[in-house]
């Protein structure tokens, strides 16, 4: 006998929130027809439909803009973050001498460093890559680091007795034991790193062949093109969703078979 | 008290002790403890003058209350920890001939302390691993007969989280004999595991002891187990932690069930009984003149 569909676990963990979503469309176009709101006030649902279909080309352009200065700001994160936290790891004196200046970075906005990367970087796209990375490492390096640190310190002791070399207790110990809080930094991080590209666009203001997402938003402002602003913010919603929904995937990937987070719990 | 003296020898010590004759300290020293003093920084004084030699192929129970640095003595055994004061040999010399051939030492945890990321084969063969043994089939049959020696033939594949908390000690008793050491510490293994699984797990610590010639230390809070197990049962006390008794079980091996049934088990419990509550008594003696 099959199982009705609305006790699939999974189906309801998709088909409610798209339930909700649908319903809050249907009462937002419900609402701007009613009351007649003009679309460069807030754009119905269809507009905005409208404009993505209509839009595409241009929206396409900058949406790859924008995607290739967060993918390439979220990999150099990663690869700098994971080498600053290993580095951290061999000696206590390093990290209280340089996790500071880690710090630092994570507190100090992006938007008033943002004008002087520009002017001292000629290149756009890595000028905004480098806002993104300052946006985005932060959780990689703390994560990393804290991850690599807490290690049983019987497995430790262990290793140790066993006489194992510095470079066999990070490959075998350290490492396997700090993926679950990479992975846990990989998905703070992916979405930063997107925040970053989109201000660091704002600050930049580029155009032309170069514009990304957040030029977007800002000339359909200007020329009160409501409905692009809202397509085109709706795409950078989807690629941070798509992006998160990446790490988890990632992450489920590498540690389902051990750690807490990513088992099935059967009941 | 009756117990008799019956020939007691673990067979695998058989060649260096007399038939009829108690495995003692008399025999060649593997652990010879001195004098220690262990005092953290925080100025609390973990051991007090800690004086213990366990000879070739004994089998030598730690026992006290909490706090009484049993853990901490067998931690100092293992080269875990350093001391404050006294000196500890191994094999009557420093700690650096700890690893040679016929000087291996191994330490199972109070937990099973494996690597939940690894395969049961994996975190088996770690020690070899760790000695960069490589892969072989002589490397294959090593785990595969730690595997079968423990019973955990057929879950080489597994991960830990899969298995029993028995299970799990399995493996890790699997991962200690895989080296073939000569001196195995064991701090209190068994204590998180219920009644069945723990007498099933001492019976198996038993065999491999006989089979393998092992001299064994192990830390417990169970007299029963101390009795069950031992050639000799250490007493300590705590406040600070120090040996306030030396116990020898002068019982006959192998030991079945049903010496946990007999006169003379009976016997040794009461008086190891007796003793730690005289260690007890002690500690409370001294907590008592502090406030």
């Amino acid at each position: 006998m099959s199982t009705p569909l609305i006790h699939n676990e999974r189906f309801v963990q998709i088909a409610a929130p798209v339930l909700v979503g649908v319903l809050v469309l249907l009462m937002w176009q419900f609402a701007v027809m009613a009351f007649e709101v003009p679309k460069y006030l807030v754009p119905s649902p269809v507009d905005i439909g409208r404009s993505l279909v209509n839009d595409f080309p241009s929206l396409f352009n900058a949406l790859l803009m924008t995607l290739k200065v967060t993918f390439l700001a979220f990999a150099i994160a990663v690869i700098f973050g994971v080498a600053a936290s290993l580095l951290f790891v061999q000696s206590k004196w390093i990290e209280i001498s340089l996790f500071p200046y880690a710090v630092l970075m994570q507190v100090t906005p992006v938007v008033a460093i943002a004008p002087l990367i520009i002017i001292w970087v000629d290149d756009t796209t890595w000028a905004l890559t480098i806002c993104a990375v300052i946006v985005a490492i932060f959780p990689i390096i703390s994560n990393t680091t804290l991850g690599l640190r807490s290690v049983d310190p019987n497995l430790l002791s262990m290793f140790r007795m066993y006489r194992a070399s510095r470079w066999q207790e990070l490959i075998r110990l350290r490492i396997p034991g700090a993926l679950p809080y990479f992975f846990g930094g990989l998905r703070i991080s992916s979405g930063l790193a997107l925040i970053g590209a989109v201000v660091a666009e704002f600050v930049a203001g580029t155009g032309g062949a170069k514009a990304g997402l957040a030029y977007m938003i800002l000339q359909s402002g200007y020329n009160l093109q409501i409905p692009k602003m809202f397509a085109a913010l709706i795409l950078i919603t989807l690629t941070g969703i798509l992006l998160f929904a990446l790490m988890v995937w990632m992450s489920d990937r590498a540690l389902r078979n051990w750690h807490e987070s990513a088992l099935k719990v059967e009941h | 008290m009756t117990a008799t003296k019956v020939t007691p020898l673990n067979p695998a010590s058989e060649s260096e002790s007399a038939p009829g004759e108690v495995v003692t300290a008399a025999h060649r020293p593997v652990l010879e403890v001195e004098g220690v003093d262990k005092v953290y920084g925080n100025g609390t004084v973990a051991l007090k003058g800690a004086d213990l030699t366990v000879g070739e192929g004994e089998f030598v129970s730690l026992l006290g209350p909490s706090g009484c640095g049993k853990s901490t003595l067998l931690r100092i055994m293992a080269g875990l920890g350093g001391v404050s004061s006294g000196s500890v040999k191994w094999w009557e010399q420093d700690y650096n001939v700890v690893g040679s051939k016929g000087r291996k030492l191994a330490f199972v945890f109070q937990n099973a302390t494996l690597m939940p990321w690894a395969r049961v084969r994996k975190n088996v063969r770690l020690p070899l691993d760790l000695e960069h043994a490589g892969k072989s089939s002589e490397v294959d049959q090593k785990i595969d007969d730690a595997l079968n020696m423990v019973g955990l033939k057929g879950f080489d594949q597994s991960f830990p989280r899969e298995l029993s908390g028995g299970m799990q000690m399995r493996a890790s008793i699997a991962r200690a004999m895989i080296t073939e050491p000569n001196l195995l510490l064991m701090d209190e293994p068994f204590g998180a595991l219920d009644e069945m699984t723990r007498n099933k797990l001492n019976d198996d610590v038993l065999k491999l002891w006989k089979e393998k010639g092992w001299t064994i230390v192990f830390v417990t809070h169970s007299v029963y187990e101390a009795v069950y197990l031992s050639g000799r049962v250490v007493v300590m006390a705590a406040r600070p932690g120090r040996i306030v008794d030396d116990i020898t079980i002068d019982q006959p091996y192998p030991r079945s069930p049903d010496f946990r049934v007999s006169t003379e088990f009976a016997g040794y419990c009461r008086q190891v009984s007796q003793a730690l509550e005289r260690a007890s008594a002690m500690g409370e003696d001294r907590e008592e003149d502090q406030l």
